[in-house]
């Protein structure tokens, strides 16, 4: 079974936990790598050119210090290499403006915090279970 | 003027004077007649005093006269008469010692000599008569002239009368027109102030009252504005700042919430009951601070959202709000059938309706009730009512319910935040409406709140 490359760029670490907890749950298999802010995630990303291969999907938390999820958005849909990288938008802002501008920058997924599984109501994360699994598929 | 109220004064003491002259020579006359009659000497006590006076009547008839040669040679050949009545009658009459027997025929002839006594008064009478008629002549002369000058004095004084009236009455129009714009330029400032434009401001470079009170005016237009201007300046801050401190805050709830259910679903089976009852109790106090903070975040927004204008169908709207509240057995709601179509703001609107139906749903506290919503137009606006038959409000606390985190009942058996009023109060004071609520403790209550047609 293919074992799915998260990076995962969030600076809280109880919410970094939820989401672990939650692809546990799923049954995800996965490899989990968490950069701290969107500065962090860049240079992960940048060792990993070389030698290992691309995450195959990026779980980014929009209010971070330093680079935040957007920025950091905007920098990998700029970049040659990484401008194909499958990304979701994970926070807790239901703000407009941020939900916007993730959709200009063209993200999978945008997911409102917490991650609540029991919650049918809670459409995005259903829907970002059914990418991974179909991740997991190919 | 003063001339010919002089010259009729004169004239009519010359009258006067003429007439006490004539009476006198009378009296002298009768005298001397009784005298020659009677020869009693007493008798010529009333000639001399009148004599006297004739002096006296004479110097001043010339004095009066001196002007007029006429009247002046009139009065000297009376002098002349008077002196030769004197001298020739009546100096002889006393001269004689009258005797009733002898004496008067022989010394005296009384006939001839009356005769000629008659002669002489006759002639002054006529002296007299044409003197008093130049005066008569000349003081009726003197009276149409004063007619006449009397006649254009009073057709000068209309003319004078009606010049001021009119000029007066220019003048005033002048002064009330130009005091009026003057003014009507406050009224119009204060108008618009009171309306909540603080922006205004009149020129008036005059020196007088109304310019003290336009400069007054301006200053004042300036410091509301620059208090104002703080007020909101400052009431912006707080809405912001409660708006960081409640998301801020939110996070580390959301951890507590999500560790607590973490613990409850990956260790439910490790768990002694009593720390499954506390747990509970945890996130009970979790969510009820959530809800504070989301009440604050909510009130704190109030204001802040587009108004943004759209047809609401009112019975739709309700429906709709419905549908999302918790069913209570028993309460049943009842929505006027009519409720009018408006062009409105959506939002603001479904918010008070919430906060007053799902009120009045929440603190029913009998078995069976009715919630009625209906409304009733008015000329520029709607009035909407929400009436419930349940506990009722006691008139001391019909103030409270509309301030922030204030609630009537314990936390602990009503999760209330004490926002939803407030919410309603905030909304409908930034749109400067009026909410009102009858009640009585025990009755129910009916909230009524306006909301403007345009």
């Amino acid at each position: 079974m293919k074992v799915i490359n998260i990076l995962l760029v969030e600076d809280d670490h109880l919410d970094a936990l939820d989401i672990k907890r939650t692809l546990d749950k799923m049954k995800v298999i996965y490899k989990l790598e968490i950069a701290k802010n969107g500065e962090e995630a860049i240079k992960l990303l940048e060792s990993k050119e070389a030698s290992m291969p691309l995450p195959d999907a990026v779980l980014i938390d929009i209010n971070m210090p330093r680079l935040n999820g957007l920025e950091f958005l905007s920098i990998i849909r700029n970049s040659e290499v990484w401008k194909d990288l499958k990304c979701f938008i994970i926070t807790t802002s239901e703000e407009e403006v941020d939900k916007t501008a993730a959709e200009k920058l063209g993200v999978s997924g945008y997911i409102i915090k917490p991650l609540k599984l029991n919650n049918p109501s809670s459409m995005d994360v259903f829907n970002l279970m059914i990418d991974l699994m179909n991740m997991k598929v190919d | 003027m003063r001339e010919n109220a002089e010259f009729l004064s004169i004239s009519s003491d010359v009258v006067r004077e003429s007439n006490q002259f004539q009476r006198n020579i009378l009296y002298m006359e009768r005298a001397l007649k009784g005298y020659m009659l009677t020869g009693e000497e007493y008798l010529l006590q009333t000639y001399h005093s009148a004599s006297i006076q004739n002096n006296t009547l004479l110097n001043e008839l010339t004095a009066s006269i001196h002007f007029n040669s006429t009247q002046l040679k009139k009065i000297n050949e009376i002098k002349r008469l008077y002196n030769e009545w004197i001298e020739q009658f009546a100096k002889p009459i006393m001269a004689s010692k009258p005797d009733t027997s002898a004496s008067y025929q022989t010394t005296l002839k009384p006939q001839q000599l009356l005769k000629g006594e008659e002669k002489i008064n006759i002639a002054l009478q006529q002296q007299f008569r044409e003197l008093l008629n130049v005066e008569y002549a000349s003081r009726e002369k003197k009276r149409i002239i004063m007619d006449k000058n009397e006649q254009k004095t009073k057709v000068i004084s209309v003319i004078l009368t009606v010049f001021s009236i009119v000029t007066g009455f220019i003048i005033a129009v002048l002064l009330a027109r130009h005091i009026s714009r003057r003014i009507s330029k406050m009224v119009k400032m204060s108008n618009s102030i009171a309306e909540g434009n603080y922006k205004v401001n009149v020129e008036d470079k005059g020196n007088d009252e109304l310019s003290e009170l336009t400069r007054s005016l301006n200053r004042m237009a300036e410091m509301l504005e620059e208090t104002i201007s703080l007020l909101q300046r400052k009431n912006k801050e707080l809405d912001q700042f409660a708006y960081i401190v409640s998301h801020d805050l939110k996070a580390p709830l959301r951890g507590i919430d999500n560790l607590i259910s973490w613990v409850q679903e990956d260790y439910a089976n490790q768990l002694p009951s009593g720390v499954q009852e506390y747990l509970d109790l945890v996130k009970g106090r979790v969510t009820r601070s959530e809800n504070l903070i989301q009440g604050i975040l909510t009130y704190a927004r109030v204001g802040k959202e587009v108004k943004e204008h759209e047809e609401i169908k009112l019975t739709a709207l309700i429906d709709e709000i419905l549908e999302n509240l918790p069913v209570k057995q028993g309460i049943h709601i009842n929505v006027q059938k009519d409720m009018p179509v408006i062009y409105s703001e959506k939002i603001p609107l479904m918010q008070i309706f919430t906060n007053l139906i799902s009120n009045a749903i929440k603190y029913h506290n009998k078995e069976k009730g009715e919630i009625k919503v209906y409304s009733k137009e008015q000329k520029n606006n709607y009035e909407f009512f929400v009436e419930d038959d349940g506990p009722g409000i006691a008139s001391s606390h019909q103030k409270k319910i509309f301030m922030i985190f204030q609630t009537l009942q314990d936390r602990d058996s009503f999760e209330s935040t004490g926002v939803g009023l407030a919410i309603v109060k905030k909304i409908l004071d930034d749109r400067k409406e009026q909410i009102k609520i009858l009640s009585e403790p025990g009755k129910g209550s009916v909230f009524s709140f306006t909301w403007s047609k345009i």
